[in-house]
């Protein structure tokens, strides 16, 4: 005879059993992970650029995770090498769309890819939250409804720069650039903001590209009696520039400025940068809770201060975040919604994702290379800053109008 | 500037940067010039030795070190790779070798890489040269004069080495005739080994001595490979002496042509080689014209 009373405990078990499962089951389908797209060079010349951003949206990535993840979700990065060629970037973000089902991508390291995928953005329904691409058309005329960009862009850095000179006593300018597309571009905008700013521009010599021995520009420069050389130099070219300049002692009698200071070129050239004043996209010693969280955190898990690709790629990173958040969707036309408008406190103090052109208004940076006590490479350090309202352009424009 | 200071501090510049374009021509022109290989690899081991110099100098704390070791282990590696590779394809036509040496920047590039990382690395100017002279007033920098020293040091030792000792004897004679020499009851083998172990050693010590200059990155060889065949062409192929010609030749024309026509700077070297290559097709030196 069966036992009425064991059916009854074998039934509660099952019953307990399922709703245990339930409990599981509950939480596991709503932990499906926000995947996240990072099309990012890790291979080729910009390979150091792009181990910088990849090292900081795993970070966040951790940090997010470590307090419950987004919208109560895991986030997950799809990781693919891009090699830094636009064709190859565009075909992977395709895969990581069809076969991921991926909605939301950043970490890009080059405006030329960039460029190349803004316009399949619509058609695959995903956004496109910049952390380094600083060419200005992104934001201008190529600007589509579902690229956003958090990050400082090449007009903005230079535009830093232009500031600093109209303050600057210094009168004579003379300029060393590479001789291709970038660095005549850049002595141009260079050329023109110091007469707007009433300096005597003196002229300028560009290099060629892979340039060893830089000893006859180092002469030049000092002919020219100029006392501040501008530098459109990156790469090796930089690194051997700034050490060779350094064995002529050009820093004593020469004042080297450039369009952007970063610490993988100080750690090459070590104490040959000290005195280099340029711009900044994140100057990791800035002044404000969120920064001193974010880099004591960087530190604890990197043993070094963050460098300025991985602050401004953070930035990113958080903008997107927060934007997440406030749509509580990955879904693209909820997300752009949100985005557009966006307040954000960044690392770099409070920044705005403005609606007209999606650029994120946010503070320039000048900063001077020193040497400081405990630090095994010298790092920049803010000499000035200039509020957003200064340094963002105006809606859809890449060129300033004072 | 006054014309005396800046003719005086251009032409230490142009043999300061000589010196290093000799480390680099010369091995590849020994190369070329005994064993009838091109070896594309040349500028990899120029870039090894700029690497292996810095984790030395690195280690050891000392610049020296560095120097000695890195031309010692990339010598070594050149050595083995002849011996385990090249000699195996000696019956084959030149292009087997390009291959083969090409295959080989890859390879060691990459295992570069792996090792380095992607990062440019900052060897030290060692102490004793990290001061200036004042050439009338005008700054210059004590490691350049020490490099256009070095440069003359291994010129005239390699000249030395070839002329009065015995493998220097089997080197040329090699270069003449092998099979002579093989007959003779000489191992060929072992000086083919010999000369090519040298003439890596020789790349990986010029790119010790420029790590200073330039840092040591992975975008050294692909610059050093061409400088190195532009000096061996000049110079004509296989000559030691032409190989040190046209350092020397080179380096004035790029510094002077930098300073005078900046926007040739880089066509100043080729418009060199096209004019020696239209007066003599085989080099300064060269034997076959």
């Amino acid at each position: 005879m069966v036992n009425q009373a064991d059916i009854l405990r074998r039934t509660m078990l099952q019953a307990a059993a399922a709703a245990g499962f339930a409990t599981l089951a509950g939480p596991a389908a709503a932990a499906d992970p926000i995947k996240i797209g990072i099309p990012v060079a890790l291979t080729g010349p910009l390979g150091g650029v792009g181990a910088q951003m990849r090292r900081a949206c795993e970070f966040w990535a951790k940090e997010v995770n470590a307090k419950g993840g987004l919208l109560g979700r895991p986030v997950e990065l799809v990781i693919e090498d891009t090699a830094g060629n636009p064709a190859t970037t565009v075909r992977t973000v395709q895969e990581m769309v069809e076969r991921d089902g991926i909605r939301v991508i950043t970490a890009i390291v080059a405006s030329n890819e960039a460029l190349a995928t803004v316009p399949k953005l619509a058609e695959w329904d995903t956004i496109f939250v910049s952390g380094d691409n600083g060419d200005g058309r992104l934001t201008a005329e190529s600007l589509v409804p579902n690229f956003f960009r958090a990050n400082v862009s090449g007009p903005m850095g230079t535009r830093a720069v232009a500031l600093w000179l109209r303050d600057s006593p210094m009168k004579n300018f003379y300029g060393l650039g590479m001789d291709y597309a970038w660095g005549h571009n850049s002595m141009d905008v260079f050329a023109a903001e110091a007469k707007r700013a009433g300096k005597n521009f003196m002229g300028a010599v560009f290099s060629p590209t892979g340039t060893k021995d830089f000893s006859t520009y180092i002469t030049k420069i000092r002919q020219s009696g100029a006392e501040g050389v501008y530098l459109v130099l990156a790469g090796d070219d930089n690194n051997a520039f700034l050490a060779q300049a350094k064995q002529y002692r050009l820093g004593d009698k020469v004042q080297m400025l450039t369009e952007q200071v970063d610490q993988m070129s100080i750690n090459a050239t070590g104490d040959s940068a000290i005195g280099l004043i340029g711009s900044s996209r994140y100057p990791f010693s800035l002044d404000n809770p969120v920064n001193k969280a974010f880099v004591a955190a960087w530190q604890a898990e990197y043993g070094r201060p963050p460098d300025l690709f991985e602050g401004d790629q953070y930035q990113s990173c958080k903008v997107l975040q927060a934007g997440i958040e406030k749509a509580g969707s990955i879904e693209a036309a909820k997300l752009r919604t949100a985005l557009e408008g966006l307040a954000v406190t960044s690392v770099k103090g409070p920044i705005v994702m403005r609606a007209c052109d999606h650029q994120a208004e946010q503070p320039g940076f000048i900063v001077k290379v020193v040497k400081r006590e405990g630090m095994e490479h010298p790092v920049p350090e803010v000499i000035a800053s200039y509020p957003a309202d200064r340094v963002t352009p105006p809606c859809n424009k890449m060129v300033y109008d004072d | 500037m006054d014309l005396l200071p800046f003719l005086l501090t251009q032409c230490l510049n142009a043999l300061s940067q000589a010196a290093l374009l000799f480390f680099l021509g010369v091995g590849l022109t020994l190369i070329f010039g005994i064993m009838r290989i091109v070896n594309f690899a040349h500028g990899t081991f120029y870039m090894l030795g700029a690497f292996i110099g810095y984790s030395s100098a690195r280690v050891t704390g000392s610049f020296w070190a560095g120097l000695v070791i890195g031309p010692l282990i990339a010598g070594a590696i050149g050595a083995a790779f002849e011996m385990g590779l090249l000699r195996r394809l000696y019956r084959r036509d030149a292009s087997a070798f390009l291959m083969v040496t090409f295959g080989l920047t890859l390879v060691l590039g990459e295992i570069i890489r792996l090792i380095w990382g992607v990062d440019a690395l900052q060897l030290e100017v060692p102490e004793v040269f990290s001061g200036i002279v004042f050439l009338f007033d005008e700054p210059f920098p004590t490691y350049r004069l020490f490099l256009a020293g070095a440069g003359v040091v291994v010129a005239v030792g390699i000249w030395q080495f070839l002329e009065r000792t015995r493998l220097g004897l089997l080197i040329r004679a090699t270069s003449q005739n092998a099979e002579m020499v093989h007959a003779l009851g000489v191992d060929v083998n072992l000086v083919r080994t010999a000369i090519f172990g040298i003439g890596c050693g020789l790349a990986a010590l010029g790119g010790v001595l420029a790590a200073p200059l330039v840092t040591a990155s992975l975008g050294m060889a692909g610059n050093a490979i061409i400088d190195a065949f532009v000096i061996v062409i000049i110079g004509g192929m296989g000559s030691f002496l032409g190989s040190l010609l046209a350092a020397v030749l080179v380096a004035f024309v790029q510094v002077f042509g930098t300073y005078y026509f900046p926007d040739f700077a880089l066509a100043a070297m080729y418009m060199l080689m096209l004019l020696v290559l239209v007066i003599r097709p085989g080099g300064l030196l060269g034997k076959e014209a």
